[in-house]
């Protein structure tokens, strides 16, 4: 029973440089053909990937990009929908398998979907809709001028007769496909900004939406898993004499690490005829771990470390002006220190896929944010060729980050393999917790001073943090230039500022967390202001103000002028200044990030150490709203994953392994503590459409703790509030 | 004891060990995947049925706790989606990735079977062992008193 799985295969590869996207959450700038690639050879119309109407006029939407609760499927279908001007109760979406040549990029992250693809998807509808017009044209040899689409159907406006999409598809689909096609003015927009329901709702309220720990394949068996618990650690030896006996098991076998970033740790996995007697087989296994270099890796001695190399001068990355001048100069001074946890990701679906592999095929159904990455990766691990490696993306049960990264897709594909036969596997809750890509834990120091006039003149920003560029390359050993530029860009335009890196070694993996390193931007500079403003016996929202009124630099005169708007907006719908019954507290905070900004005003009750929000305002710019229910929906997420990680989570380290297992040590928020009410309101619905699966997450906790504050409570300089406690 | 189980209204024989999870018997050997692994502690909620109407915790309940009884799972807790949990939870827009949502309908309908008008310390006190990580309480609250509100129309 004990085989060894060994992979002649599982040989480094070197595509760390290719791979390292969006480190730092860059936006990177997409540009991809489309309508290259039809959807199909089914009979109908398919002028690009996009669509496909068929001659009953039912119509597929496919997305691209991957789904995991943010909307992302109804968001950018209803989109091209619109500009189709098919009705959307004909409609119906599915998820694109992994194609790069066909979908262009489709790693969901960066809060990138909506800022990359709402263009060419339009484009692509909008090219639907002027092929079926010109196919009605030649119908009935009139001008496509004199042709109108509206709702699955085109007009003739000489007579009115019609003709619906279904009957026009065959003609349409032997026309051009229309290079630049012109896009719906936003008058005539039908669902783009309106509150649509989601495609999937029904689905998902009777039981009937398939996830990726789903999927059911004809012979399938079930695996579960035990990782190397110390990142670079290995099996020494394990022992499965207490599974002899156990009928229903397949197979236990040794997983090898694969030195790849979204590869596999390694660990010991039993294969079994469904998941309990795979968990509880995986229980009784007796492993022999071998620690490797990270074995001594404990949390809060190293966040100690990491306050050291804040507090101390550190490696310059970025310099404007004289600052060491000009806080020497200032009239109001101010140093802080600000301190955050790892955290882990902990959807409520766990790591899960399917796959199967033969010598000729390997198919998988996996619940991701990167099946490209996949493709990447899995044609690594066996030696064939990207497209070879067929990927059906599943809906997500939660991702938040986590699912960028395949490693359990790794694992299914050497479980197949091996076992010849189709696997599912489903990671058990501990080791979802424990064998994370985390949230990097960090330490901030930022020193600044406000002029004679009370103007913030000069800022000095350190950060140290164990990066997401140390997952590609292992001697990185700081924080470098692409993973501070969101605090070398913070609006505040300041006038002479430092940046600083401080020493930050891996001991762990580390990845994106939904907001990535803003979550601490946004925390330590909000905190910061409001100390600011409290030292300089200013109101917060006075300072913050006049911070954005006074922000000279032209690169940045957008980006001030909409955080100064959102964090008005938010200071209104507030009620910004209120008389409050003691105990209680008004906290306000905004925040730029991925090309979108909030703002929230916070009202919180504290009572000793019992926290308790009350309400929370929040304003929001991400341009144009695509759904407002969505949008909307995003930001209510964004408050109670910000409470979460305000008030208590934080995945902890002891001899180079995570102490903490379940929901239990890792106490997620739950309803009693939501709050109340939360509002949300979007302003600057002129500028282009930006993202919010992020944007909203940074700006919750600091406005929280300053909430706080304000209510005469302590003054909180770490996520969590109480770390340790 | 017979090992039948009426699962959503059809007598079904659990050929499997008495001590298997109900949870895993439900979704591996009948393929009802509606319910949900999440913590495989209890602590979750995402795995919740009801057995004769009352809401359980499927991944800690062996099946055997379940023969003669009755079984209902989200599957089977309307014909066509049309429990005014169901209706409540689309009128608001409740979920996000969804994960967790049938095991929070199933705890809903337990609450509102026994306390048709609960006030919203009584939601939280019976919704409070399922969790959802996309933050969708706020809704989950109002889709209950939504819920409430039109079975007594009703």
């Amino acid at each position: 029973m004990n085989s060894l799985l060994s992979n002649t295969s599982l040989n480094r590869r070197d595509f760390l440089k290719s791979s390292g996207l969006a480190l730092g959450g860059l936006t990177i700038a997409v540009s991809f053909p489309l309508g290259t690639l039809a959807a199909g050879d089914e009979a109908g119309f398919a002028p690009n990937a996009w669509l496909h109407i068929a001659e009953n006029g039912d119509t597929t939407l496919w997305c691209g990009r991957c789904e995991m609760g943010q909307g992302i499927s109804t968001a950018l279908p209803a989109a091209v929908a619109d500009e189709l001007e098919a009705d959307w109760s004909r409609v119906k979406v599915l998820q694109a398998d992994g194609h790069k040549d066909k979908y262009g990029p489709q790693g969901t992250g960066g809060s990138r979907s909506i800022n990359e693809m709402l263009e060419p998807m339009r484009k692509a509808g909008a090219a639907g809709r002027e092929m079926l017009v010109a196919a009605a044209a030649q119908s009935w040899a009139i001008p496509a001028a004199e042709c109108k689409a509206h709702n699955h159907q085109v007009t003739n406006t000489r007579d009115n007769r019609v003709m619906g999409y279904g009957e026009l598809a065959s003609l349409a689909a032997t026309l051009p496909v229309p290079a630049d096609p012109t896009l719906k003015t936003r008058e005539q927009f039908r669902y783009i900004g309106k509150p649509l329901q989601r495609h999937d709702q029904a689905e998902i309220v009777t039981g009937e939406r398939t996830y990726g720990a789903d999927v059911k394949l004809p012979g399938m068996k079930y695996g579960a898993v035990r990782h190397v618990p110390v990142m670079g650690g290995s099996v020494k030896s394990f022992d499965a004499s207490a599974l002899e006996g156990m009928q229903g098991i397949t197979a236990v076998l040794e997983i090898p690490r694969f030195e790849d970033p979204y590869g596999t740790v390694g660990g010991v996995a039993v294969v079994a005829d469904n998941s309990w007697l795979a968990l509880e087989g995986a229980k009784k296994l007796q492993i022999d771990w071998e620690a490797g270099p990270h074995g001594s890796y404990e949390t809060e001695a190293y966040k100690a470390e990491l306050v050291k190399h804040v507090e101390a001068p550190g490696e310059k990355v970025f310099e404007r002006g004289t600052p060491d001048q000009a806080l020497a100069d200032g009239t109001v001074r101010l140093s802080g220190t600000y301190v955050g946890g790892h955290l882990s990701h902990s959807p409520m679906e766990p790591m899960a896929s399917a796959a199967w592999v033969t010598d000729d095929r390997c198919e998988i159904w996996a619940s991701t944010q990167d099946p490209q990455g996949i493709q990447r990766t899995i044609a690594a691990l066996l030696g064939r060729e990207e497209q070879d490696i067929i990927v059906h993306v599943m809906m997500a049960g939660g991702a938040f980050g986590r699912k960028f990264q395949c490693d359990y897709v790794t694992e299914a594909v050497a479980l197949s393999q091996a076992v010849k036969a189709p696997v599912q596997l489903t990671w058990s809750r501990e080791e979802d917790t424990r064998t994370g890509y985390y949230h990097s834990c960090s330490a901030q120091h930022i020193e600044a001073a406000l002029d004679k006039d009370g103007q913030l003149t000069a800022w000095l920003h350190r950060a140290a943090f164990p990066p997401i560029s140390s997952l590609f390359n292992p001697t990185v050993t700081r924080p470098g230039e692409g993973e501070l530029v969101r605090i070398i860009k913070h609006p505040y335009g300041i006038e002479h500022v430092r940046i600083e890196s401080g020493e930050a070694i891996a001991h762990t993996r580390i990845g994106w967390y939904r907001a990535v390193y803003d979550i601490f931007w946004g925390f330590a500079i909000n905190v910061f202001t409001n100390e600011l403003a409290e030292k300089a016996g200013k109101d917060p929202l006075d300072l913050y103000r006049s911070i954005y009124a006074n922000n000279k630099d032209p690169e940045q005169v957008e980006a001030a002028q909409r955080s100064l708007a959102v964090v008005n907006k938010a200071a209104e719908m507030g009620s910004w200044g209120k008389t409050l019954p003691a105990g209680q507290g008004l906290g306000i905070a905004v925040h730029h990030s991925y090309n979108s900004y909030t703002a929230m005003v916070v009202h919180a009750e504290r009572d000793g150490d019992n926290i308790k929000v009350l309400r929370v305002d929040c304003a929001v710019d991400c341009g144009l709203v695509l759904n407002p229910d969505i949008a909307a929906a995003q930001m209510e997420g964004a408050v109670i994953m910000g409470l979460g990680f305000a008030l208590r989570t934080e995945v902890r380290f002891k001899d180079g392994a995570v102490i903490n297992s379940n929901f239990h040590d890792y106490p997620v928020l739950r309803i009693q503590e939501a709050p109340p009410v939360i509002n949300v309101e979007f302003i600057g619905q002129d500028y282009r459409s930006t993202g919010l699966g992020e944007p909203g997450v940074p700006t919750f906790a600091p406005a929280l703790a300053n909430a706080i504050y304000a209510a005469g409570g302590p003054r909180y300089r770490s996520l969590p509030f109480k770390a340790g406690a | 004891m017979s090992n039948t189980i009426t699962i959503n209204g059809q007598d079904t024989v659990a050929d499997v060990p008495a001590e298997m999870p109900l949870l895993w018997f439900l979704r591996d050997t009948l393929e009802l995947t509606g319910t949900k692994y999440g913590w495989g502690m209890a602590l979750c909620g995402a795995c919740t049925v009801h057995i004769d109407g009352e809401a359980v915790r499927s991944c800690v309940t062996p099946v055997s706790a379940a023969f003669g009884k009755s079984v209902t799972t989200i599957e089977g807790l309307s014909t066509d989606g049309s429990h005014p949990l169901q209706i409540a939870w689309l009128k608001n827009n409740v979920p996000q990735c969804g994960y967790c949502q049938a095991g929070q309908i199933m705890s809903a309908a337990d609450l509102l079977s026994k306390n048709p008008d609960p006030s919203v310390d009584e939601i939280h006190a019976a919704m409070q062992g399922n969790i959802c990580r996309c933050g969708t309480y706020v809704r989950i609250r109002s889709a209950i008193l939504d819920a409430a509100q039109s079975m007594k129309e009703a």
